[in-house]
């Protein structure tokens, strides 16, 4: 099928302009708790939407249940920074170790959409190299697949967001299906400023239309990204997946928090799902169950469904749920010119540069960093500015120059380290359900990527005429918790999303992901799903039950 | 302008004119309404007890420098938040969540300006309010009254600095224009200094004193 529309016609199930198709959602099928459906999908976000839509599609019944609301962006979400706090997911967690990484803000999303919904839109792949990093440069570890595995379905989901951008010169080079998006103040300062210090920076790649796509409106330039897309123009699978998976009888069941996993202890296959919805617990029963919760959900719910078959929770006879979990290093740099940035107009996501992404062999440090465009409205931009210990009256003063400062941000590749994990807090939350207890310490190559990213920022930004610049640590994007291996001494789950312990148990959300280069990671976890859906698939629509696929295995890589 | 008591030399009356809500019949009714409702009346102390709000009051006015009314009502929208329990969830392994942290970091205020200035922090002298709390900021990482110092700091100015610049009034200081949906921008790009390559939109206004970097030494 070449035409995005016969694989996938989300965009053309929405109304022309903002809002949702309510038809659509009224007339959405709903599955009985006794019925066994051919699939439940645990989780709404990129891997559990991309899942949802890809089986109802095969003509699989499909349940995809989302511990958050089934949001409407005309009446639910705000042009304003303090009003969108109901974006995130703010259930309680406890955060350790000897960096510890606030979650909740920027790293967790929560309702039919996910983190999507609040993510800036950069939507870069990874590189090849990112799937050898232990046989490259002896750090991290291989992934059981590799680049060109993924590579239809990035181009496919690439296609379906869709995606704009220059042609990219990095990683396997490629092109975009829509031209770059119009640059605002903050892109023309990093283009120059990369221009001056002879870096090469594009604009791109970014999932908001440049035009029209189906029914979905023109971006409007209006800079709250950040604070999910009112006007239909961002992606997130809310408008990308989830309007053609209801269109092909799947339901959305929202407001339903999934709180165990049943596995038949006699089959040692998994029966259903255990949720709470509006304060009832309730069981829908399942042929098959995908967890798509993300890094510190997932691995909590496989925690929390411990058996006498699996004492140490689900999945985890290895002792590896919960384990690998990384967050990407993200420094964010800014600049002052005597000129008018007025960073809060446009996306923030706008231009980047893969540059120093790959091993520099010249360097002490091991993989590399990417360096964006962020462009933080004044509550975030008033955090980076108290970061640098002004309070009172130096902070309004730094505050009334808001207007002329320019904002990068890196994301740095921070290794997988086993002790970074998800574990179970004594602390319950309101289902009585232990919390998610999330540790993370940096190694020594992590730090030298910070300053390293650091130091170039602060190049670029001198190189557009800053005269002086500023810098907070920060911290974005979660991958790992419950990685793919190539046996089940490594990863819980293979190559393909099934877990090596429940045959018909998957995982397909960024905690499956053993690396996480330095690319946003949102398209990769579309990608790794749409693959594993297809393998599912494969020969054909029709029930599931009696077609689990015999895994795949590949070289051990350790 | 901003209705905000701030001395030029201090950053205030850059965008003269500026008037974000002057332009709030273009935004869509459900952010409006979120926005409206930060200009009515504060809403009333439900978090704090006793003497806490007078202290949290007296740090939220140091935090953002609010020594004379009117006052954005940081202190209100503060107490909302923790009464309502709004928090991004997550505490550190070993520190108390959000409510119980604040209500503990005021009490540790008090006890400091008792050996300070012999009497609770809101009755504190002004500049003595600002040298404890110097103190507190200068401790970075280690502890003050058993927590990591830069983690108690992080909590307030998180808290302050959400409720202060999600208000217009701090906005107009600013010149943030604030909701944009559905009317969005249509002049992308950067305003040179002198104003060459106009790109404001009819609604913006040029910062008066563009020189005025907070770090550029002589400056006005």
């Amino acid at each position: 099928m070449n035409s995005v529309r016969d694989r996938n016609e989300s965009a053309w199930l929405l109304p022309a302009g903002p809002g949702i198709n309510h038809r659509l959602r009224a007339d959405m099928r709903h599955f009985d708790d006794e019925e066994e459906v051919d699939v439940v999908i645990v989780g709404c976000g990129a891997g559990g939407s991309t899942m949802a839509q890809r089986l109802a599609r095969a003509g699989w019944s499909v349940v995809a249940m989302d511990a958050g609301p089934f949001w409407d962006p005309e009446t639910d979400w705000v042009s304003d920074e303090a009003g969108s706090h109901h974006l995130y997911w703010t259930e309680p967690r406890v955060i350790g170790g000897a960096d510890p990484v606030p979650l909740g803000s920027n790293n967790s999303g929560r309702g039919v959409g996910g983190s999507m919904v609040h993510y800036a839109g950069y939507a870069p792949r990874f590189h090849p190299s990112d799937f050898r990093i232990h046989s490259a440069d002896g750090v991290g570890t291989d992934w059981p697949i590799e680049y060109t595995d993924l590579k239809p379905y990035y181009t496919e989901i690439e296609e379906e967001l869709p995606v704009s951008g220059q042609d990219w010169p990095w990683g396997d080079p490629h092109s975009y299906s829509y031209s770059p998006n119009p640059v605002s103040g903050n892109g023309d300062m990093f283009l120059r400023g990369a221009l001056a210090c002879g870096i090469t920076a594009k604009v791109g790649p970014v999932a908001i239309a440049n035009g029209r796509f189906g029914n979905r409106p023109h971006c409007i330039y209006r800079g709250f990204c950040l604070q999910g897309c009112k006007v239909n123009a961002k992606a997130s699978p809310l408008i990308t997946h989830i309007p053609d998976a209801l269109a092909h009888g799947a339901e959305v069941r929202a407001d339903s928090m999934v709180t165990r996993i049943e596995v038949d202890e006699r089959t040692g296959k998994a029966t259903g799902v255990h949720y709470n919805r509006r304060g009832s617990q309730r069981f829908q029963r399942a042929r098959m169950v995908v967890v798509a919760g993300y890094s510190i959900e997932t691995p909590r719910l496989l925690l929390n469904s411990a058996s006498a078959r699996f004492p140490d929770g689900l999945c985890n006879d290895f002792d590896l749920v919960g384990r690998y979990l990384m967050v990407q290093g993200a420094p964010q740099t800014a600049g002052r010119f005597d000129a008018e940035v007025r960073m809060y107009k446009a996306p923030p996501p706008e231009v980047s540069t893969e540059e120093f992404y790959e091993t520099d062999p010249t360097k002490p440090y091991k993989r590399g960093f990417s360096i964006q465009t962020v462009s933080p409205l004044p509550i975030t931009w008033a955090e980076h500015v108290a970061a640098q210990g002004h309070w009172g009256a130096g902070l309004r003063q730094y505050m009334s120059d808001y207007v002329h400062w320019s904002c990068l941000g890196a994301l740095c590749e921070f290794l997988p380290l086993p002790e970074n994990r998800v574990i179970l807090s004594s602390e319950k939350d309101r289902h009585g359900l232990p919390v998610a207890q999330f540790n993370y310490s940096q190694c020594d190559n992590d730090k030298a990527l910070m300053r390293a990213a650091q130091s170039v920022m602060e190049d670029i930004l001198h190189g557009a005429g800053a005269d002086e610049v500023i810098t907070i640590d920060r911290y974005a994007h979660l991958v790992g918790g419950a990685r793919m291996g190539a046996d089940e001494h490594s990863g819980v789950v293979d190559g393909d999303c099934r877990s090596f312990a429940v045959p018909n148990l998957y995982i397909t959300d960024g905690s499956v992901l053993p690396t996480e280069g330095s690319a946003n990671p949102a398209l990769t976890i579309m990608a790794v799903a749409a693959r594993a859906a297809d393998r599912l698939t494969a020969g054909g629509s029709g029930s599931p039950a009696d077609r689990i696929p015999v895994p795949v295995r590949r070289g051990a890589t350790g | 302008m901003s209705g905000l008591p701030l001395d030029p030399s201090a950053g205030g009356g850059r965008f003269p004119g500026f008037d974000v809500m002057a332009q709030s019949k273009h935004w869509d009714e459900v952010t409006t309404s979120v926005v409206v409702s930060r200009l009515g009346m504060p809403p009333d102390i439900r978090f704090f007890r006793g003497t806490e709000e007078a202290t949290a009051s007296a740090l939220c006015d140091q935090l953002l420098d609010q020594k004379n009314p009117p006052r954005v009502p940081v202190v209100n929208m503060v107490d909302a938040r923790l009464a309502d329990e709004q928090t991004d969830g997550w505490h550190y392994d070993g520190m108390a969540p959000d409510g119980q942290s604040w209500r503990d970091s005021l009490a540790a205020l008090d006890e400091d300006a008792m050996v300070h200035s012999g009497c609770p922090f809101a009755e504190a002298p002004w500049d003595a309010q600002s040298a404890i709390l110097q103190a507190v900021l200068d401790l970075g990482s280690k502890p003050w009254h058993g927590t990591p110092a830069a983690r108690i700091w992080s909590l307030w100015t998180r808290y302050a600095c959400t409720a202060f610049y999600s208000h217009p009034w701090a906005w107009d200081e600013i010149g943030f224009p604030g909701p944009a949906y559905p009317r969005g921008y249509k002049n992308l790009g950067v305003n040179e200094p002198g104003g060459k390559n106009n790109r404001l939109e009819p609604f913006e206004v040029a910062d008066a004193r563009p020189a005025q970097d907070p770090l550029r030494k002589g400056n006005s």
